[in-house]
Parts: C-alpha cells; structure tokens; sequence
C-alpha cells in the first residue's frame, strides 16, 4: 500500500473539498442531538461521489477516502453504506441513502427514516428491503444518527442476497473509515479548545497529564486511520476485521478523554464535539463489538475463532 | 440502651421498603423539584431526615456505621438517586450553614432543608474559572446593608427551580484569594438574577448559566464572614466525612450484580469484563468504607481524592459496559432512564466537583507527598 495518495485521489478529495465547501458551517437554531445535513445529501448524491467505487480504475480505497472526509463534518448524511456495501448490491448507481442493520430486522437502524433501501445482514445471507411506500416507526436515541425500526418484513419486497461474507467484510471497512473521520474531527475540535481555554495562568494544552492523554487520542485516531484505508485498499477479511476490531475497542477510552479535556463545556449541546463522538458511541456497537471483529480477524489470520 | 447496628439496618430497610417512590425521578423542571422535595418531605415525615446532621440541628447524629448500613439499604431499595437536586442544600449548603452560619441564618434555613421545603443550587464555577475556582470574577460590591453582586456563574445544577443559592462572590479584589471572597445566601427571586438552562449532551437540562445584573442581597445572608468566603467554601469539606458519595459507590456495585445476573454464558468475555468491575466497586466500595470510618472523630483527609477518583472512572466505565451487555438499541439502553442516558451523563462524574486530574494531582501532592508541580 502506498501512503501517498495518487493524483486521482488528491483531485476526488480536492474537487469533493469544493463541493463541501458550500454546506461548511455548522448547525444553526437550537442545539440538537445530531445536524443531519439534508441539503448535503442531495448534492452529493447529484455529484456522483458516492459511486465512485464503481467506476473504473477506482474501488474501495478511494470511496473509504470519501466516507472519512465525509464523516469529519458536524452535519451527518448516509455515505459509508452507499460507497461501499450499496456496489455489491443489485442497485443502480444513486439508489440510496442504505441502511444496514444485522440479525434481526426490526433492530434500529442508522438512517432508515430516509433510507430507499433497508439491507439486513444475516448469518449467511442478506436481505435487500426497499423501503418504497412503507412508514417507518421512528426510534428516540441520544446516539447522532436519525434512527428507525421497522414492525416487521410482513408485506415488504425483499431479495436474498447469498454474499453476506462481502457485505460484512465492506461494512466493517465502511464503519472503520466513518470512525476515522470522527476521530479526526473531535481530535482536532480538543487541541483548538486546549490551545485556547485557560486555567491556572496558562492554556489546558501546556499540562502534561493533558498532552500525554491527547498524543495517546492522536495515535488512536492516526491508527484508525490508516487502517481503514489499508483494509479498503486490500479489501480483505483479515484487515476489514482488524480495522473495525481496532477503532471499536479505542473508542471509549478515545470518546472520555476528549470530552475529559471539554471540561464541563464538553458535556453540553453547544459545543460541537457530541456530534462525532455519539456517532463514534453507536459505531462502537455495529456488528457485535470490538469482540466480535476480533475473532473474526484471529479466525482470518490464523484460523481460529 | 442503643440499637443495634442489626436492629438499625432492619428498621431502615422495613421503612425504605414501605415509604421508596414507585415513579422514577422526572428529568428536568418543577416536576423534579416537586419529586425531590415529596421524597425529602416523606423522609423528613419517618425520621429519617439529615442524616449526619447533628441532632441539635434536626438531625439523625447518625454514626459512620449507621450511615453506610443507610445508604447499602438505599441502594439496596432503589430509592431515588442521592446526587440530585437536594443533594447541594443536604450535603453542602446545610452543613456550611451549621458550620459556619449565624443562629438566624440556622434558625431560617436548617428546617426548611430537612422538611423539604426548599432547594439550593451552587454557584461556584465561572466561564473562565472551573478547576481554577479561585480565580472567580463574579464581583460584590458592598453598599450600605447590601452585597451588590454582578456577574456570571455556570453549571449551576437546578438554578432554574432553586430557592436558594450558595453564591462565592469576589469582595476584595485586591487581596489574595483567602481574603477576597465571600460566601453569601443569595435569594434566586432577587431582581437582576436572569437563568438560562444549557442542553446537555445527555438529554437534560440540568445546567444552568446564571447572570447577576446589580443583584442587591442583604449583608446579613453572608455566612462566616465578609472576605472569608475561601474559608467558608473549605469548612464544608470538614463536615461531610466522605459519606455523601456511599450511595453512590454501593449503587453501582448493586448495579453491576444485576448486570452480571443478565450476561449469558454464552458471552465469557462479557462475563470476564463485568467480573473485572465487580471487584474494582469492591475495591472502590472498601475505600470509601476504610475511608468514613476513619473519619468519624475529625476531618477528612485527601484520600478522599481516591475515593472519588475511583468511583469517578469505574461509573464511566460501568455504564460503557452496560451498553455493550444490552445493545445500544435495547429497551435497557434506550430513553432517558436507561443506560444510555447513564453512559453520556457519567462523562461528568470526572469533571464535576474537581476533575480527575485535579484529584490526581490532590493524591500526587497530599497523600504522596510529592513536590507540588507547576499551576
């Protein structure tokens, strides 16, 4: 794996940068739990980055570099799904948002109050749900994302899908890189705030027992990170499920330090970093936990579970 | 001839188990502040209000002994949460009061603490002076009778419902910081005052920002002395002993059993974690024990940083796990009673009344000994 990016890349981030550029800013209005960027959505699902796996000479690795950067804006839109698993679906470029759930379909899942389709991620099968004409229960969360549940699968048009293998080994791609883009976000959201908030005649950052826990974040963040890219990049099982394993079982200690050094600021809606790190809280839980990915990545390595 | 300590934790749990509310505590407004005082005012109604308070002030005198024996029959009925809104009048401003108040101040206010008739909030912190209390900027002035007070003070839990407030104002800004503040009583009807409620992260809103604009209080409402507020806000300390957050430590412990109780063999790791933070409450719990105890004849040192370092990050830690046991999106994880509200809100255990590193630093210098490192 090369860790330069290529001139391909360097101009999907820079022409994907521009597009950004004119939905910068964060919320506005009342503090909310989450800012889920409408508008964003549809101008990226008009841009056509969103497909960029599928088209030629291009694949995981450049829709992972997408889905971080994406995920490093305070407002949240459905992309890692849509960039990485919605190409191995029988869907046509632009059929999204997807929502994912596994096991059990009536679970809540991130994004199906706008989701076209509903992909539920079985043990050794898919189920591909549209969503077309059904009402969607709406569940109540403090995590960031717009949740929903369905009643049941009685009535809706569903397609099995036999690749679950694939599915899972890009969903735990995709989470790897959306945490990675939060983890970069709420990083560097701290080091402003320790740089420039006070305490004892000097800026938080200048204490050490403040520098030491944040380079500890930072080498989280920067781990993750390449990770993700390095899965997206092989595509393969072992590193899918070193990447997700990796950035799910840091994000507790990675999520307390950062509001840790927010002070009693951090703890508020008002300062921004909750929108990455409830994300990062509900990422921490998607395919049975830090646990789970580390048995799958033992059992791809070495063949045992 | 006194009761046993037998006889005691029986009678204490037949009455908990009669009189604890069957409703959980509402979440925010006058439905909490009308929760918290019904429960203080049943409390107050079966003997069983201020409970380390001394008895010539209307309290219980209870020993350390009977207090931990309270509060793991507390724990043990699921009565409601201890750290709430009558947690500053109970625990802080009463026994500033009885410490450090005049026979009128004591007179006025004691009663209407323990009969649940009324509510105090604190108002310490500043918007550029947190784990640095004492560089607080909120002035008063003295004219005539009168402390004008002008200001800003934050994270004043429940300041939107309080009666009162136990206010640490700057009064000599020329002094240092042992001669500069005063600690006063200040009336939350008092014109000027304006409450803005701040959204937290957790779903409430239990902080509050508080502006004083030409606040006229009385110099009779200032406790222990004008430009000896310092001393005042110290004097506190002395009196609680370490037992305030037992209800706490024992609670999570008792959480963790259930928890244990609910993780399926078929999880051996889940079982191995949760096992891990059975034995850290232990550890947390025997501190705090060792800790009260000690305390009974004097005051209580800076192991009390250990204690609260400890049962800080295992909450945090207890509530991560909680989710991961049940499911983010499980009924036991989901709405405002659930540990999904209990996970985000304990990211406060560590900043709230000193952060950790305040306490380590607490622990590094006092208990260890240690060369005091630059501030």
């Amino acid at each position: 794996m090369n860790y330069e990016l290529n001139d391909d890349q360097a101009g999907i981030l820079a022409g994907l940068d521009q597009l950004l550029a004119a939905h910068a800013g964060g919320p506005s209005g009342e503090p909310e739990n989450f800012f889920y960027g409408a508008a964003l959505d549809t101008a990226l699902a008009e841009s056509g980055f969103l497909d960029i796996a599928r088209i030629d000479g291009f694949g995981p690795l450049d829709a992972a570099l997408v889905v971080e950067r994406l995920a490093r804006l305070p407002q949240v839109v459905e992309a890692a799904a849509s960039a990485l698993i919605a190409p191995l679906l029988p869907l046509e470029p632009g059929e999204r948002p997807l929502a994912l759930v596994s096991g059990d379909a009536t679970r809540p899942a991130r994004f199906l109050p706008v989701a076209r389709h509903l992909l539920v991620l079985r043990q050794n099968d898919a189920l591909l749900v549209s969503m077309e004409g059904t009402s969607i229960e709406p569940v109540e969360s403090l995590m960031a994302y717009p949740y929903g549940r369905l009643d049941s699968l009685n009535g809706l048009s569903a397609q099995t899908l036999a690749n679950a293998v694939d599915i899972r080994r890009r969903w735990r791609i995709a989470l790897a890189a959306e945490a990675a883009g939060c983890m970069a976000a709420a990083l560097d959201t701290v080091i402003e705030h320790v740089r420039t908030r006070q305490a004892f005649g000097r800026p938080l950052g200048a204490f050490q027992a403040i520098q030491h826990r944040l380079a500890m974040a930072a080498e989280t963040a920067e781990s993750a990170k390449w990770l993700a890219f390095r899965a997206a990049w092989s595509d393969g099982e072992a590193d899918a499920a070193i990447a997700a394993g990796f950035v799910q079982e840091r994000i507790a200690r990675f999520t307390y330090d950062l509001h840790q050094f927010s002070g009693a600021m951090g703890l508020t809606l008002e300062f921004p970093l909750h929108l990455w790190t409830y994300r990062l809280r509900a990422l921490a839980g998607e395919l049975g936990g830090a646990s789970m990915q580390a048995r799958a990545a033992a059992q791809a390595v070495w063949g045992v579970a | 001839m006194s009761e046993s300590i037998d006889a005691f934790r029986q009678r204490a749990r037949s009455w908990l188990e009669a009189n604890v509310p069957a409703e959980k505590t509402p979440l925010e407004g006058k439905p909490l502040r009308d929760y918290v005082l019904a429960w203080q005012q049943t409390q107050a109604r079966g003997g069983w209000a201020g409970l380390a308070w001394p008895k010539e002030h209307g309290g219980c005198g209870l020993s350390v002994l009977e207090l931990i024996v309270w509060f793991e029959e507390y724990a043990r009925a699921k009565a409601p949460p201890v750290l709430d809104a009558s947690f500053v009048g109970l625990n802080h401003a009463g026994p500033t009061l009885i410490a450090c108040g005049t026979e009128e101040q004591k007179a006025f206010h004691l009663p209407q603490l323990l009969e649940g008739r009324a509510i105090w909030c604190q108002g310490f912190s500043e918007p550029g002076s947190g784990s640095d209390l004492a560089s607080l900027r909120t002035r008063g002035v003295v004219d005539g009778d009168h402390l004008v007070v002008n200001g800003q003070k934050i994270w004043t839990s429940f300041a939107d419902t309080a009666d009162w407030q136990e206010l640490l104002v700057r009064t000599d800004p020329d002094a240092k910081t042992s001669g500069a503040l005063s600690w006063v009583i200040c009336p939350m009807d008092t014109p000027g005052i304006t409450v803005r409620p701040i959204q937290t992260m957790a779903g409430a809103h239990k902080y509050c920002e508080v502006f004083y604009d030409d606040v006229r209080i009385p110099l009779s409402n200032v406790v222990g002395g004008l430009n000896n507020g310092w001393a005042t806000a110290m004097a506190t300390l002395g009196f609680e002993r370490g037992t305030a957050s037992l209800g706490i430590i024992i609670a999570n412990a008792l959480k963790v059993d259930e928890m244990l109780g609910d993780c399926p063999a078929s999880r051996p790791q889940m079982r191995a974690r949760l096992s891990q933070l059975r034995v850290e409450a232990a550890a947390a719990r025997a501190m705090a024990y060792r800790l009260a105890l000690d305390s009974e004849e004097g005051v209580p040192d800076a192991r009390g940083s250990m204690v609260r370092l400890a049962f800080a990050e295992l909450a945090q830690r207890i509530s991560a796990a909680a989710i991961d046991l049940y499911g983010i999106a499980s009924p036991q994880v989901a709405g405002y009673h659930g540990w999904g509200h209990e996970y985000l809100d304990a990211f406060s255990e560590t900043i709230a009344g000193g952060t950790a590193e305040i306490q380590r630093n607490i622990i590094g210098e006092r208990v260890l000994g240690l060369p005091r490192g630059p501030r």
